[in-house]
């Protein structure tokens, strides 16, 4: 029996089993932090294996408590293994920079039992191949990511009270959001009789064939895009992202701006493209235009923030927008592209997150009004927020080049000439957004008022290594592309190709 | 609420409530009932001991760290799903025998319930947590 073909399952079992060990062991917080980081080091090994075994065997099913496909299915195809990966490597980084960076207190109290958590519930979310035990993975992620946002930074830098707003905010419109899905499950089990994607699709393309597709699962399908859309901060849903994401922690706002948001692109692309596969293609011009405004609005109002993470928050909004683009054009090449914009953006995003933490850590404001000149005393952190806003707006030789070109390359060969007009127009804002920061921030003349402060800290070695490696992936992205580009149009064509996935959870057999 | 009726009341209720939970978590795997129901039924006992005898003198005779509790549950409840990893099947697979015990006559043993007890003390180490915590602001 071998132990390695339950890899799958492991990335959701070890999390929780170290999330009650880490209540246990609260009164030991060294322990804690050990474990922590040897369990994350153990996943993203795990994650890596479960990738290079999807690559070369195909997809890998896995029934929980072997009831087939009446009981929860774990699915492990390129798209999910490829987004565990990434989330395995951005959880380990945020951590190492955790360890410094957040309070001893909120540390030892619930941080690293929460963490575990989020960690399974990412994974859980990408893995699952059942929409109910989707909606249960979300619920877990919304709960732990409220949790950590009220974790305290070591320099006392947003008071408790804003950060018990926002997490209001964010607990309640995404409780309507889910409470929405809920609705949406019930009636498409109402519908369907079976909770299983693989199954749902198969089902609705009988009807399909059939001409039997009831007219209610439209808006049923219109509440899926609402609540995906919540999630990832699209246009007219965006309102809770710049206030949850700037007051959180910067490790946490580097997870919750790299991974979380793009759990609801994930979940777009799974319902888009496999539960409703080619029913939805009136909404294919709505998408388009959802995610160019998002590009419009994020862009234009990162330009007049004065706060550091709040720029990089609105920033967020604009760059899920290339994103849903990229998923809206629908060819192998977009989707191909939408992807690797997402990598980009979330190893660029989380790097950036977590140099504006440096920069809190060390000054204790994030008002830019406040900061100026500090490439003088700081260089290394000013070169760090250089690479990452060159990768975020496009700038060769980082990964932002890359994926930028690509999109945009992919949105003309596909004949999507003004959204790509408009797109490349709003990336300019980027740039300028970006650069203006950063030369708020390191230019200028040194603000005497910054280095008086009492509690001022030094940044860690280990909060500079993390950035070292997300640099180093920046620029091995951007300089050698070809393996990611290779990678992600076999996950495009997977995606494409939902009768892949359907095999493989249901045998022609048992149908 | 430290009246001398509800004290006697919750003396009788109390008991009553706390067996009622137990049996709703051992039915809990193939009748109503369950892991969850049984933990919010013994979640709701501890609640009216609380409040009848008062938060300060029933820490006196009866005080455990709720969190504890909801650490073991989650402990027990992933350890129930990895051990049938061990015994060589998929995650959470359960299987059942039966006993023949001296009083009660033929009883299931069922592996589902090592799961079920995990989820009752994370119900209950979950909710009373709280309920204390917010009692004692």
């Amino acid at each position: 029996m071998n132990i390695l073909e339950h890899t799958i399952v492991f990335m959701i079992a070890i999390p929780f089993l170290v999330a009650s060990l880490m209540i246990l062991t609260r009164p030991f917080p060294e322990i804690q932090k050990k474990l922590n980081v040897l369990v994350s080091i153990v996943l993203l090994i795990l994650s890596v294996y479960l990738f290079s075994q999807v690559w070369q065997n195909g997809i890998i099913a896995y029934d929980i408590g072997d009831w087939g496909k009446y009981g929860i299915v774990l699915v492990a195809d390129l798209l999910s293994a490829s987004m565990v990966l990434l989330s395995s490597i951005i959880t380990f980084l945020a951590l190492l920079f955790s360890l410094d960076y957040i309070d001893d207190k909120s540390q030892n109290t619930t941080y690293h039992s929460l963490y575990n958590l989020l960690i399974a519930g990412l994974n859980g979310t990408f893995l699952t191949g059942d929409l109910f035990n989707l909606f249960v993975f979300f619920e877990i992620l919304l709960i732990a990511s409220c949790g950590l946002l009220i974790a305290n930074e070591k320099v006392e830098i947003t008071p408790s009270s804003h950060k018990m707003e926002a997490v209001y905010k964010y607990l309640i419109l995404n409780i309507i959001a889910t409470l929405f899905m809920l609705v949406a499950i019930a009636s498409l089990y109402g519908t369907l009789g079976t909770l299983n994607m693989a199954d749902m699709a198969l089902r609705i393309g009988y009807m399909n064939e059939n001409g039997t597709l009831p007219w209610h699962l439209i808006p049923t399908a219109l509440l899926f895009i609402v609540v995906f859309g919540n999630k990832a901060a699209i246009f007219p849903l965006h309102f809770w992202l710049p206030d949850a994401h700037p007051t959180a922690p910067s490790p946490i706002s580097a997870i919750l701006s790299g991974i979380l948001i793009k759990v609801g692109a994930y979940g777009f692309i799974r319902f888009y493209y496999l539960i409703f596969e080619g029913n939805l293609e009136i909404f294919q011009p709505i998408i388009i235009f959802l995610g160019l405004a998002t590009i419009i609005i994020g862009s234009i109002s990162a330009v007049g923030q004065d706060d550091i993470k709040k720029v990089l928050a609105y920033h967020s909004i604009g760059q899920i927008g290339y994103v849903f683009i990229g998923i809206g054009m629908g060819t192998v090449y977009a989707l191909a592209a939408a992807l690797i914009y997402l990598i980009n953006h979330a190893i660029s995003k989380s790097m950036l997150f977590l140099v504006s933490g440096c920069i809190v850590h060390k000054i204790g404001t994030r008002d830019m009004r406040k900061i100026g000149g500090l490439s003088s005393t700081e260089p290394f952190l000013g070169l760090m927020f250089l690479v990452g806003i060159m990768s975020i707006s496009g700038l060769p030789p980082t990964s932002g080049f890359i994926a930028k070109f690509v999109l945009f390359d992919a949105g003309i060969s596909g004949g999507f000439y003004i959204p790509i007009l408009i797109a490349v127009i709003f990336s300019l804002f980027t740039l300028f957004s970006m650069f203006k920061s950063w030369q708020r921030i390191f230019w200028g003349e040194i603000k005497d008022n910054i280095f008086e402060k009492e509690n001022i800290h030094q940044n860690s070695k280990t909060m500079l290594s993390s950035l070292v490696i997300m640099t180093v992936i920046i620029f091995v992205i951007g300089l050698y592309a070809e393996p990611l580009i290779a990678i992600t149009l076999e996950t495009a064509e997977q995606i494409l190709d939902p009768q892949l996935y359907i095999d493989a959870i249901i045998p022609g057999e048992v149908r | 609420m430290t009246t001398l009726i509800t004290q006697t009341i919750a003396k009788v209720v109390v008991p009553l409530c706390v067996f009622l939970s137990i049996s709703l978590l051992l039915t809990g795997h193939d009748q109503p009932g369950g892991g969850f129901i049984g933990g919010v039924m013994f979640a709701t006992a501890i609640s009216l001991l609380y409040i009848s005898f008062g938060l300060d003198d029933s820490k006196k005779f009866f005080n455990p760290d709720w969190s504890l509790y909801f650490g073991f549950g989650l402990l027990l409840a992933t350890a129930a799903g990895i051990g049938s990893i061990i015994a060589g099947y998929n995650l959470l697979r359960t299987d059942y025998t039966y006993l023949q015990l001296p009083l009660f006559g033929e009883v299931e043993l069922s592996s589902a319930i090592v799961f079920d007890i995990g989820v009752y003390l994370v119900v209950i180490g979950g909710l009373l947590f709280i309920f204390k915590k917010m009692g004692e602001d």
